[in-house]
């Protein structure tokens, strides 16, 4: 039975990954951009629920992290002329992580509620900073930025739009969100799913739980900065609203729609809160009445989220806990 | 001296609102642990409630009234069919719930009174100004700080001189026990919780002819009570009066001296209490 299932989840994963490269030549130039936004907003989703969903810290400050990268990557495209496409990726993920580490070694003091207000009033912070910064972040006029072309080498590719976006986004994006997956898998990644279970326990064992949360913290961080520079090429703009509380919401009702308790809950409510508020918005301005609504319904009667959903129906349960749901927050 | 005499009283009226937005919050998270996101929005309910009912029959004082009961009568519906049926799942769900209340009583009021700012007229004595010490000094806010006074002693009365202010306090102590000795603990969580949005309601009615009602009223406020709670230690209504009382001021006095960086300025008072004593001024230590 079980190797039966691994060779089914082998090919169902083949399939998946072939259609996602065949997907330029299967969508228009609009589907194609919304289907490669989706793919950024998985990335963002997937850093939250490393907090949220692993670390069991519920988080209402993400944005800054996305807002950061954002700004970060494209203050390093406006202010260094001729800087290379990786080299602002880099600079944007590099300076997301530094603030992720300053954040954290504050807030991390504190657990739970405090936690979870402090980060909104964190986020809150960084938002009046980047109003009142108007120099270097353009103030509520925001930034305007020329994506530089990937030099590959051999040959240098416009990747600011189009089939090439998609492609860059896929790979870079795809091996972020892979390598998030890993983490989890690794000793590191298992340590911080226990502590959440038993912190006084696995303090009696040995480990330093407060720098196992640390680097959690500051990678998933570093992730949701990944997630906003790409965000910023797909736009080629920045604006305030990456760093927003509305960008914060966003993030928490993706990952929680689509499911905590699984790695791939947060890829799914990324797709389904894209595709949902594409078709809405175009139904009726109050789409954020009818999204919150189901975001409610969803805490009242489904609190595995999607995938928890779907887990039970197909009477499997893979990782996650037992009842598809994250476990109390102390 | 003038001018900084000003600027306290204004700073006084800030706090006054802040206490009872901040009130309310506290206790109910001292009781059921539950940080209520959506308590800023019942503040906002209460100045939009308010607007329409001066707006139809032109009476402020029946909108100091009638305002606060229609959002008691809310705050025991959110406590009863929605709150507690989440209690089960956990601390998390509960946050979960109340910020997604808060977000669909936004996108509501949105919907039902429009983004642009509404202002709300006052008339009679409340809309002049006095004389005080030699400053002339618009009434309305001085009201909004005896307002804010008078309900905060009547809510110190209840707690410390009442069989019931005994029973709440022993619940924000220690709820299990309180409920083995045969009180209905989940009936005085309702009412707790009603209450504390009545009070919101009352800062919302008394701060919409002073701000103005818009819909990010909600947020702007929430975010200080939140400061607040953290900075009196979460639980403690003593902590929140002396929090609001700092916040008010330096919100005033920052736009005066500082008007750049007074937003930073609490966030930063913020960070250093939690770096110093995590607990808050009058929090008890974990």
């Amino acid at each position: 039975m079980a190797s039966q299932n691994a060779v089914l989840h082998r090919v169902g994963l083949a399939l998946a990954l072939a259609l996602l490269l065949v997907m330029p030549w299967l969508l228009g130039s609009y589907q194609l951009r919304l289907f490669t936004e989706a793919v950024i907003f998985s990335l963002y989703a997937v850093s939250y629920n490393m907090l949220l969903g692993y670390a069991g810290l519920l988080s209402f400050g993400h944005a800054m992290f996305f807002g950061w990268g954002a700004f970060s990557f494209a203050v390093a495209l406006n202010h260094f002329p001729g800087i290379p496409l990786f080299g602002a990726v880099a600079l944007a993920m590099a300076s997301t992580t530094v603030m992720g580490l300053v954040v954290g070694v504050l807030l991390l003091r504190v657990k739970g509620t405090p936690f979870a207000l402090l980060t909104l009033a964190f986020n809150a912070l960084v938002f009046a900073i980047g109003i009142k910064w108007h120099s270097v972040t353009g103030g509520d006029d925001g930034l305007s930025i020329a994506c530089p072309p990937l030099n590959l080498g051999f040959t240098a590719l416009n990747v600011s739009h189009g089939a090439n976006l998609y492609f860059f986004t896929l790979v870079i994006v795809g091996a972020a969100i892979a390598f998030a997956w890993y983490f989890t898998r690794t000793a590191m990644g298992q340590s911080v799913l226990l502590i959440r279970e038993n912190e006084e326990r696995m303090r009696f064992l040995g480990y330093n739980t407060n720098v196992s949360r640390l680097i959690l913290f500051v990678l998933s961080g570093a992730l949701a900065g990944l997630a906003g520079s790409f965000y910023a090429i797909l736009n080629s703009f920045v604006s305030l609203d990456a760093v927003s509380i509305e960008m914060t919401t966003k993030v928490l009702l993706m990952t929680f729609i689509g499911g905590t308790g699984q790695f791939l809950g947060p890829v799914v409510g990324a797709f389904f809160f894209t595709y949902v508020q594409n078709y809405l918005s175009d139904l009726t301005d109050n789409w954020p009445l009818i999204m919150g609504a189901l975001f409610i319904g969803m805490v009242l009667w489904v609190p595995g989220g999607l995938a928890g959903l779907a887990a039970k129906l197909s009477g499997g349960r893979k990782q996650g806990d037992q009842d598809g749901t994250l476990a109390g927050m102390e | 001296m003038g001018e900084a005499a000003v600027f306290f009283l204004h700073g006084l009226a800030y706090a006054g609102l802040l206490f009872l937005v901040s009130s309310g919050l506290t206790l109910v998270f001292g009781m059921m642990n539950v940080l209520n996101f959506a308590h800023a929005s019942f503040y906002m309910l209460g100045a939009y409630f308010a607007y329409s009912i001066l707006y139809l029959t032109g009476n402020f004082w029946l909108a100091l009234i009638i305002s606060p009961i229609i959002l008691l009568v809310i705050g025991a519906f959110v406590e009863r069919f929605l709150l507690r049926k989440v209690h089960v799942h956990g601390h998390v769900h509960e946050l979960l719930l109340t910020f997604g209340l808060a977000y669909i009583i936004q996108e509501a009021v949105k919907l039902i009174w429009g983004t642009t700012p509404q202002a709300m007229p006052l008339a009679g004595f409340l809309a002049d100004t006095v004389n005080f010490f030699g400053v002339v000094y618009p009434v309305y806010r001085l009201f909004i700080f005896c307002l804010s006074a008078l309900l905060g002693l009547g809510m110190a009365l209840v707690l410390f001189k009442t069989r019931i202010g005994i029973i709440v306090r022993a619940a924000v102590d220690d709820s299990p026990m309180v409920d083995a000795l045969g009180i209905n603990v989940p009936m005085v969580f309702m009412g707790v919780f009603a209450v504390g949005a009545a009070l919101s309601g009352f800062a919302g009615v008394a701060a919409g002819p002073l701000l103005s009602v818009f819909p990010g009223m909600a947020g702007s406020i929430l975010v200080d009570a939140f400061v607040v709670i953290v900075m009196g230690g979460m639980g403690s209504l003593g902590g929140a009066v002396l929090a609001s009382f700092i916040i008010g001021e330096l919100q005033s006095f920052g736009v005066l001296l500082f008007p750049d960086f007074s937003l930073a300025l609490i966030y930063m008072l913020m960070a250093l209490v939690l770096v110093l004593k995590p607990e808050g001024l009058f929090g008890e230590k974990q």
